[in-house]
């Protein structure tokens, strides 16, 4: 058997070495990447077993296309590495993004192909961006990108909902991020699966059990513990099947008569590809353990063009389920609690608590040039008894949390110099993690005065500061609150002057990187001339996406995932059948 | 160069030979070892194994077997597994009906999850029994 490491937190013995062969270096460009056959080792290369379209993926990307493509009378295998289906989606609200779609032209909620391109062409190229220009400061890559999930997002949808694979309820009222930007169709846009519950946080198990009973039931072919490790080519490059190694040992040769469509994620849970290619010391994030950017290893002898790679969907995380690699880490989509404020080690609020969870993980991973450091790298969340009381919950990664659920992230002190010496003695724990940040000597003077300054503006109504509850997406996210009559911003109370108080440490995390091999707006990878790898797509965080560092709304990650799987399955279902 | 991967460990074996305690006992530790790995392979994304561990995404499964089901506090099961699990006892014959299609034996779950391979379920089941 292999040889194990000892006493790990748990879930990460049997991944480190489940996915040994997924490391760093040289152990990995031996075990991924290509292998090409000569015309007569094509001939006599024997597979396992054989399909029209084979995909590598079992999750938000990878199940859609596999429905697309066995609709269109492929026969299809979906290649899972995991041991459950879903990948990062499983554990998402599930929330999906789709432009124009049917529900809101019933409902008479107009959108607009103009609007909609303009919108994100300011979020995601903010400094070319230009109204008047015609693909409005885009490039053409990004503009024809973001043209197919106009085109497509809400043509897929529909096939999903047809056929109930993925019934949806249409949360109408649901704006964008940057509603206040004016567009038409900023509100509308946003799908949910139909059972899901009312606070619209589970929809992610909810979709994976459907996505996954019209595979069942629509005869698509399902092999979990299988790692796709490399892609089999014949001598003109096209190709033509994957190798996966299997759970437990043995591997798996499989031949794909027209196409693979690779839906691996992408690399949250790679140190390496992290550290080289984000920007930003990132400690990990919600996306699926087996998220490893094993596409950008496969593909790399590919010849392709890797892009966005410095870019993520990012979210604010608990520092401590971070360092402990807890699998059920959830992304802190909603910061709970109004009587409550963030801090620096110094005690000084430094941001708006409330703002939208991708452009909050962004505070985290300043860097200060006088100081030469991360001076946000780590923030602390602090909330009084009775945002304790009032808004705790089990949902969308808030830090409150009920009485009898998991609260090891959580520090308590009955008066502020206590909770600062737990918060000091938390730090010292995590030493070697955050570059042995400590509380400064003067942290609870200052923590004194930014309660006294943010309870003036709690007071008033208003954050002169940052500008807490200013956005509709801050409202939208501000979770439970106690009732209070009368008051004009929901999102801010004083913090109480009497103890217990509680904190918690906050970092940045992914939900997923966003970048890998550039693709045409039909999920075709390109190669370094910008034509399609015959017989090779990737749809999702796998491959790079148009967004830029932009999180333009609630399920803009898995709507366009669905327009790109449509369009990705019914061009490989076009491919011809190679030998 | 694909390399030589070797055979595909023998899962039924491996818990069989746990079961009856037969074999050298270092093979045995292997074999629950292996279980064990899988386990965690499969299960440790939403469920925690050890005692006093807290729920995940999925409830603790320290001492299931012999535990009723739908019935651990602090966990909120969906209504459909409720209402086809309340009042069930967990002991290995449901578990393997189960682990073989869990939304077969309750639709609405909110575990997803079917496992064809009788001897991965052997396996993974004999690891269950073994926490407690």
């Amino acid at each position: 058997m292999n040889k194990r490491e000892s006493s790990k937190p748990r879930g990460v013995t049997s991944r480190r070495n489940f996915l040994k062969a997924a490391g760093t270096g040289a152990a990995a460009a031996a075990t991924f990447g290509t292998v090409t056959l000569s015309a007569k080792e094509a001939q006599a290369q024997t597979f396992d077993a054989e399909y029209d379209i084979i995909v590598c993926g079992g999750g938000g990307a990878g199940l859609p296309s596999a429905l697309f493509s066995r609709w269109l009378g492929n026969k299809v295998l979906v290649l899972e590495k995991a041991g459950t289906l879903g990948g990062t989606s499983f554990k998402a609200a599930y929330w999906y993004w789709v432009p124009n779609n049917a529900a809101m032209r019933k409902a008479g909620m107009e959108d607009s192909k103009t609007d909609f391109l303009k919108y994100v062409a300011r979020l995601s190229a903010p400094q070319t961006f230009d109204a008047n220009a015609p693909k409005y400061g885009m490039n053409e890559w990004e503009y024809s990108m973001c043209e197919a999930i106009w085109e497509s997002a809400s043509e897929g949808t529909e096939l999903l909902a047809e056929k109930g694979a993925l019934p949806y309820r249409h949360v109408a009222p649901v704006p964008d991020y940057f509603y206040e930007l004016g567009y038409k169709g900023n509100t509308g846009r946003v799908l949910f699966p139909k059972d899901g519950s009312p606070s619209m946080s589970d929809g992610g198990r909810v979709a994976t059990r459907t996505l996954s009973a019209a595979c069942r039931r629509d005869g698509v072919d399902v092999k979990t513990g299988h790692r796709v490790q490399r892609v089999i080519r014949n001598d003109k490059g096209e190709v033509i099947g994957v190798e996966a190694a299997v759970e437990g040992g043995g591997a798996f040769r499989v031949r794909a008569r027209k196409a693979v469509i690779f839906a691996t994620g992408g690399f949250t849970h790679d140190p390496e590809l992290r550290k080289n290619f984000l920007s930003i010391p990132v400690y990990g994030g919600c996306a699926a353990m087996t998220n490893e950017g094993d596409f950008v290893r496969i593909s790399s002898p590919l010849g392709v063009q890797l892009r966005n790679m410095n870019y993520a969907w990012m979210c604010p995380i608990s520092l401590d389920k971070a360092i402990a690699r807890d699998p059920s880490l959830s992304g802190m989509f909603s910061v709970a609690g109004d009587s409550m404020i963030f801090v620096d080690k110094r005690g000084k609020r430094v941001v708006n608590e409330k703002l939208n969870y991708n452009e909050l993980a962004q505070k985290f991973f300043e860097w200060d040039g006088a100081s030469v450091e991360f001076p946000y790298l780590v923030l602390v969340s602090i909330w009084d008894q009775r945002s304790q009381d009032h808004s705790a919950s089990h949902e969308y990664g808030r830090l409150i949390v009920p009485p009898g659920t998991d609260d090891r992230h959580v520090i308590k002190g009955r008066t502020l110099e206590e909770l600062a010496a737990g918060i000091d003695a938390r730090m010292q724990r995590y030493a070697n993690y955050i570059g042995g940040m400590r509380i400064s000597a003067d942290f609870v003077a200052n923590l004194k005065a930014s309660i006294a300054r943010f309870n003036e503006f709690a007071r008033a109504g208003k954050d002169l500061d940052f500008g807490r509850g200013d956005r509709a997406v801050e409202q939208l996210f501000n979770g439970a609150v106690k009732e209070e009559p009368g008051r004009k911003n929901p999102t801010m109370w004083p913090i109480g002057d009497q103890g217990p108080y509680y904190a918690a440490l906050c970092t940045g995390g992914t939900l997923d990187t966003k970048g890998g091999p550039k693709t045409n707006a039909n999920g075709q990878v390109l190669d370094v001339g910008d034509k399609p790898i015959p017989g090779l797509y990737g749809v999702g965080n796998c491959v790079a996406s148009a967004s830029g560092r932009a999180y333009w709304a609630g399920g803009a990650t898995l709507g366009p995932i669905i327009a790109f799987a449509y369009r990705a399955a019914n061009a490989a279902n076009k491919e011809p059948v190679r030998s | 160069m694909i390399s030589k991967m070797r055979k595909s460990f023998n899962y039924a074996a491996a818990a069989l030979i746990c079961g009856m305690g037969i074999g050298e006992p270092a093979r045995a530790a292997d074999d629950l070892a292996a279980a064990r790995e899988l386990a965690i392979s499969h299960c440790s994304q939403c469920h925690t194994f050890g005692k006093g561990e807290p729920h995940g995404q999925g409830p603790s499964l320290f001492g299931l077997i012999g535990r009723e089901a739908a019935a651990i506090p602090g966990y909120q099961f969906s209504p459909g597994y409720v209402s086809a699990m309340k009042g069930q006892v967990w002991d290995v014959a449901l578990l393997d009906r189960w682990l073989t299609d869990t939304l077969a034996v309750a639709p609405g779950t909110q575990m997803v999850y079917w496992q064809e391979d009788a001897g991965k379920r052997t396996a993974l089941i004999r690891y269950l029994e073994s926490l407690r």
